[in-house]
């Protein structure tokens, strides 16, 4: 698992106020949004926020908000692929 | 039983299409919108979005959304002779943009902040309007207005007032501006409902109202002939994806008229213009109505006024039923051919006698109206609920912890004020269900939780929720506004902006629940416990419902003290509330309670028609074993005078607790004091303790009251069931 993704699973537990222990052993390729972790709409509006913060990408088209927001391994690629701000 | 028909007597509206009936048709004729770039505030980052703003209104000291509510309430009142005897008004801002101005400012004096409570503009329209009955504040979100109009049928039909002014108001602030923002429901390019190519919404600002009466006018505008008002109780922001809580509102709205589907003239949706909402408000007008009648939405004319939408709808509706003009549905190019309806896209002349109207809000709060022209004929006969209520389950939260903490204190004579860890007041809550959630919902939960647990009804889910609030989620808006400043308005948080609306606590219940039944919020400064009660007197209609009343506020270090009047700067903090699950039925209830009394002391002899009103019906007021006097701090003086003429005119020797020596100050601080009565009632014994004597036995006539004083004169009687 990149460092990247590890760093999205911090600020994850950190925005959305899930419980560190359940997103630790959480598969980078499992469902993100309306899994068993309980992330809604609302939730990946604050992943939005944070993407646009943290790493200078917005997204404000939802049909790549779907995309993105699949899985943890998505939007790890689509921050590598879209950013400037980060070298992982 | 009754058959009392209630008219629309007067009508006000303020709106970006301009001010009074005259202007709003015009352009509604025209088919104009008023939507353009927001030029309001101005903005620290980008290019102004697309809003409804009114262009022109009345300067004064008093915040936007007031000004806005008494210039409309202004017109409604109009002629009129006598002032209403009561006030039923919907808001979601109150003073907040003239908040956020002053804490940019860093202003750190109380007297500013006067007017922030939602209470306060329907305060202000109460004092200049003379009205002394009950002035009912409703934020249940964009459904507030039609909420209010709704409540204010009830009053008129079971006789409770004779006139009544009902509407709503809103004014444009950087809360809603940016929040909306933050849940990209705001159309770039402007509103266009029902659309292909819809985005969203356009955020607007104004104000209707409606005088509402029994008594035939000389001049009948229309007449408003039933309400529905439900809840998804689905989730805190999206509409049921097939629209099931519109569509039992609309139904129960057109039962409530005693007509059917096919009796429609005319739908004035809700229409926002966001995928979501239009598409869910289709599917459940498909499943409504077999062949749909003329429809439009009216949002790409004004945009969303929020809680002022359903109430600008009305007096819209009324301009229908009144002057044949059924308007277009603004701003449409390209019909969305998946919602399978044809909405008007120009406004048309034709005589309409019935038109629907849909409001529906933040956490699935639905309201839909009937309105009809003065020539229907309503035969509809309505069955009149029972006065009071009966209590199965009660719950508090305060300082000392839980509801058997608090009691076992309270009842020792020991004082409960202070805030519980917020551990203590999630302990009875799913971890999953609340992550999201900050003090007072948890707080709000906790208590439903609990009343529910001791209710006898754990299978049984309650139908309604009636919630009263004085300040709302304070750290959700306080965390809001913090980050929209330290970002400089470009990271606002949509987590926060979903939990500031008033009505975020009670949706919860709503979904933990699953409560679709009215779904409630109010407002009402000190006195919203009371509102509250009295919301679920009127409205809980169904001798088979149960519900939850609960009154809760947080403890917040920056707001409390800058709000709050009896909170004073550097005082140590108290919160807390109570929950009660109530029905009709006295069956192996453990208490039964009403709010007979609910008038301004600005009302001459208010204290003799409080006696009167208690002794109405006993003749004697030497049943009462216990007085609970709720003395907000900032009324101190006021309080206890009107207590002492109280006691002076009944003769009265039962003992009297102020009961916010022992919960502390916070606004719904009554709502613990209702919760002590009903336990006392329920044990049938007041411990000496308590009072400072002997221990009193209740008796089956024996009563406790729990007086609200100050600005409100309220009175709550509680009995063995």
């Amino acid at each position: 698992m990149s460092e990247l993704t590890e760093e999205l699973k911090n600020k994850l537990v950190d925005i959305l106020n899930l419980p560190k222990e359940r997103l630790e052993n959480f598969d980078e390729n499992g469902q993100l949004v309306g899994g068993e972790l309980g992330i809604d709409s609302i939730d990946v509006l604050e992943m939005v926020v944070m993407v646009e913060k943290d790493y200078g990408i917005v997204i404000n088209n939802q049909e790549v908000g779907q995309k993105v927001f699949s899985s943890l391994a998505n939007l790890a690629d689509y921050i590598r692929e879209n950013s400037t701000n980060t070298s992982t | 039983m009754t058959n009392k028909t209630v008219y629309i007597s007067g009508v006000g509206i303020i709106s970006p299409l301009g001010s009074g009936l005259a202007d709003t048709e015009n352009a509604l004729r025209e088919n104009r919108t008023a939507i353009s770039s927001l030029n309001l505030f101005p903005l620290l980052q980008g290019a102004p979005l697309p809003v409804g703003q009114v262009k022109t209104l009345e300067e004064s000291n008093l915040p936007r959304t007031h000004r806005l509510a008494l210039h409309a309430a202004r017109q409604a009142a109009d002629g009129c002779t006598s002032p209403p005897d009561a006030i039923v008004l919907g808001t979601t801002t109150g003073g907040i943009l003239t908040t956020e101005q002053l804490l940019r400012k860093a202003e750190h004096q109380k007297e500013p902040y006067r007017h922030h409570g939602l209470n306060t503009v329907a305060n202000v329209i109460a004092d200049e309007l003379r009205i002394t009955g009950p002035a009912l504040v409703v934020s249940t979100a964009c459904s507030s207005g039609a909420v209010a109009i709704g409540i204010g049928l009830k009053m008129l039909r079971c006789g409770q007032a004779q006139t009544v002014l009902v509407g709503g108001a809103d004014s444009l602030s950087r809360l809603t501006y940016f929040g909306f923002h933050s849940l990209q429901l705001v159309d770039r390019n402007g509103c266009k409902p029902l659309d292909y190519n819809r985005q969203g919404m356009a955020v607007a600002e104004g104000a209707g109202m409606l005088l509402l009466t029994t008594k035939k006018p000389k001049q009948v505008v229309a007449k408003l002939l039933g309400a529905g008002i439900t809840c998804d109780a689905y989730h805190p922001a999206s509409p049921h994806p097939q629209g099931q809580g519109a569509f039992m509102a609309m139904q129960k709205a057109i039962m409530d008229a005693g007509l059917e589907a096919k009796d429609i003239d005319y739908i004035n949706l809700h229409g926002t213009g966001t995928p979501d909402n239009d598409l869910a408000e289709s599917k459940a007008i498909h499943k409504l109505f077999a062949y749909p009648p003329l429809l439009s939405s009216i949002k790409g004319a004004f945009g969303h006024s929020l809680a002022a939408a359903g109430a600008i709808e009305a007096v819209v509706s009324t301009l229908t039923v009144s002057k044949d003009l059924v308007p277009g549905n603004t701003g449409l190019q390209n019909i969305d051919a998946d919602l399978g309806l044809s909405p008007l896209r120009d406004p048309v002349t034709q005589p309409s006698s019935i038109v629907l109207s849909n409001s529906f809000g933040f956490g699935g709060n639905n309201g839909a109206l009937v309105i009809g022209s003065a020539e229907t004929q309503c035969s509809h006969v309505y069955h009149q609920a029972p006065e009071g209520l009966a209590i199965h389950g009660y719950s508090c939260l305060t300082g000392a912890g839980s509801t058997a903490s608090s009691l076992n204190r309270m009842k020792s004579g020991g004082a409960v004020s202070g805030m519980a860890a917020i551990e203590t007041i999630s302990e009875n809550l799913p971890q999953k269900l609340i992550r999201r959630l900050k003090r007072l919902p948890r707080m709000t939960l906790s208590l439903a939780q609990g009343a529910h647990d001791a209710s006898g009804f754990e299978k049984q889910k309650p139908e309604a929720v009636f919630m009263g609030s004085s300040w709302g989620a304070l750290s959700e808006t306080h965390d809001f506004l913090t980050r929209l400043n330290e970002s400089e308005e470009r990271f606002p948080s949509p987590t926060d902006f979903v939990g500031s609306v008033h009505n975020g606590p009670a949706s919860q219940v709503a979904i933990m629940f699953g409560a679709t039944g009215p779904n409630i919020t109010c407002s009402g400064g000190d006195y919203s416990f009371e509102q509250a009660v009295c919301a679920a007197e009127l409205m809980l209609d169904d001798s088979t419902q149960s519900a939850f009343i609960l009154g809760a506020d947080e403890g917040h270090e920056t707001f409390s003290s800058l709000l709050d009047s009896s909170i004073a700067r550097g005082s140590s903090l108290a919160d807390g509330g109570a929950g009660l699950y109530v029905n009709r039925s006295r069956a192996h209830a453990k208490c039964y309670f009403s709010l007979p009394f609910y008038k301004s002391c600005e009302c001459e002899d208010v204290m003799a028609e409080l006696i009167t009103s208690l002794g109405k019906k006993t003749k004697k007021l030497d049943n009462y074993v216990l007085v609970l006097a709720g003395i907000p701090a900032s009324m101190q003086e006021l309080g206890e005078a009107q207590l002492k003429k109280f006691i002076a005119l009944t003769k009265l020797f039962a003992p009297v607790i102020p009961y916010r020596q022992l919960t502390g100050q916070f606004g719904s601080a009554s709502a613990v004091a209702a919760t002590l009565a009903a336990s006392c009632i329920d044990a049938e014994h007041i411990p000496g303790s308590l009072v400072e004597g002997s221990d009193i036995t209740i008796y089956p006539t024996d009563k406790i009251l729990v007086l609200g004083l100050g600005k409100y004169i309220t009175a709550m009687e509680f009995s063995r069931p």
